[in-house]
């Protein structure tokens, strides 16, 4: 049953991702950026599905801590993994859209910046849980280390707000220039990519089990 | 340059033309490296459930064979 939902729910998200693909193509250009504002219509959705991974990661890992219930690790290594790979698109979608709209790759802005120490700690949390073999120390470090590195991710959030950043401050509310009638096919590529975080979130959960039940089946072989 | 393109109107008309161009040539850029990301990502999780599925099977048919001694 639980293989089903996740089945439909992630052929919905694909389906929706490629019909509004199309839709987005046929929109008008944008009047002060043209076509290559609508690069927005993906480099937001998987900022927002990346930053709820990470607010996962951290509840799951406080979670572990006051737990100890492996399941809330699993559920940790998972969302932060799902989390890494959405960041990773959000931060190459904004230098293609950068290197159009302001002439250059990348510049060392507060957005930016926060953007990519946030990539760099959560593959260092990867990175951790591979160097540390006994699973109930790789947990307790791993998680310590994770909620650490969610400190920087209210600074990418609010670090448009808290200084004076060559990103762009948001343009869906305060008098921001996304037009209205777009804001449909936005809201539908949102939740397109939140299904579809949710999708591989899951399915990277059941691979963490299947990885304790290779461990416990390991533990056994060598006990008999 | 295109020779209609010297003609001052239509010039207008061609730089407009390539600069819609060459924003659609970026745009393609950002959505294709998305849907890249994402999809190595799932091939590579599709990689590893088979990898895991075949070491639980190989797992279990070692015990099995362990307690069958």
């Amino acid at each position: 049953m639980r293989e089903k939902i996740l089945y439909i729910l992630g052929t919905a998200a694909i389906a929706i991702l490629v019909w509004n693909i199309n839709t987005i193509a046929r929109l008008p250009e944008e009047t002060r950026q043209g076509v290559t504002f609508k690069i927005i219509f993906f480099h937001v959705p998987v900022a927002i599905a990346a930053v709820t991974a990470a607010c996962v990661s951290f509840l799951a890992s406080a979670g572990f801590l006051i737990t100890r219930n492996f399941k809330f690790d699993a559920a940790a290594v998972a969302s932060t993994e799902v989390g890494l790979a959405f960041l990773a698109a959000n931060l190459v979608t904004g230098s293609i859209w950068g290197r159009e709209i302001w002439g250059i790759w990348w510049t060392w802005d507060a957005r930016l910046t926060s953007a990519l120490v946030c990539w760099l700690l959560y593959a260092g949390y990867l990175m951790l849980r591979q160097a540390i073999e006994e699973p109930t120390q790789r947990a307790t470090f791993a998680a310590v280390f994770s909620i650490f590195a969610f400190i920087d991710v209210p600074i990418v959030v609010f670090s448009i707000k808290w200084w004076r950043t060559q990103h762009p401050q948001p343009v869906f509310w305060a008098g921001g220039s996304f037009p209205p009638d777009w804001t449909r096919h936005f809201l539908w590529n949102m939740a397109a990519m939140l299904m579809l975080g949710i999708v591989i979130t899951a399915v990277r959960y059941r691979q963490e089990e299947a990885q304790r039940e290779i461990d416990s089946l390991r533990r056994m072989a060598h006990a008999i | 340059m295109h020779l209609l393109a010297q003609v001052p109107f239509l010039a207008q008309l061609a730089t407009r033309e390539e600069v819609l161009q060459h924003q659609y040539e970026f745009l393609s850029y950002g959505l294709t490296a998305a849907w890249v990301i994402l999809s190595v990502y799932v091939l590579m999780m599709v990689g590893r459930e088979r990898k895991l599925k075949r070491e639980i099977a190989s797992l279990k048919a070692m015990l099995e064979e362990k307690r069958g001694e």
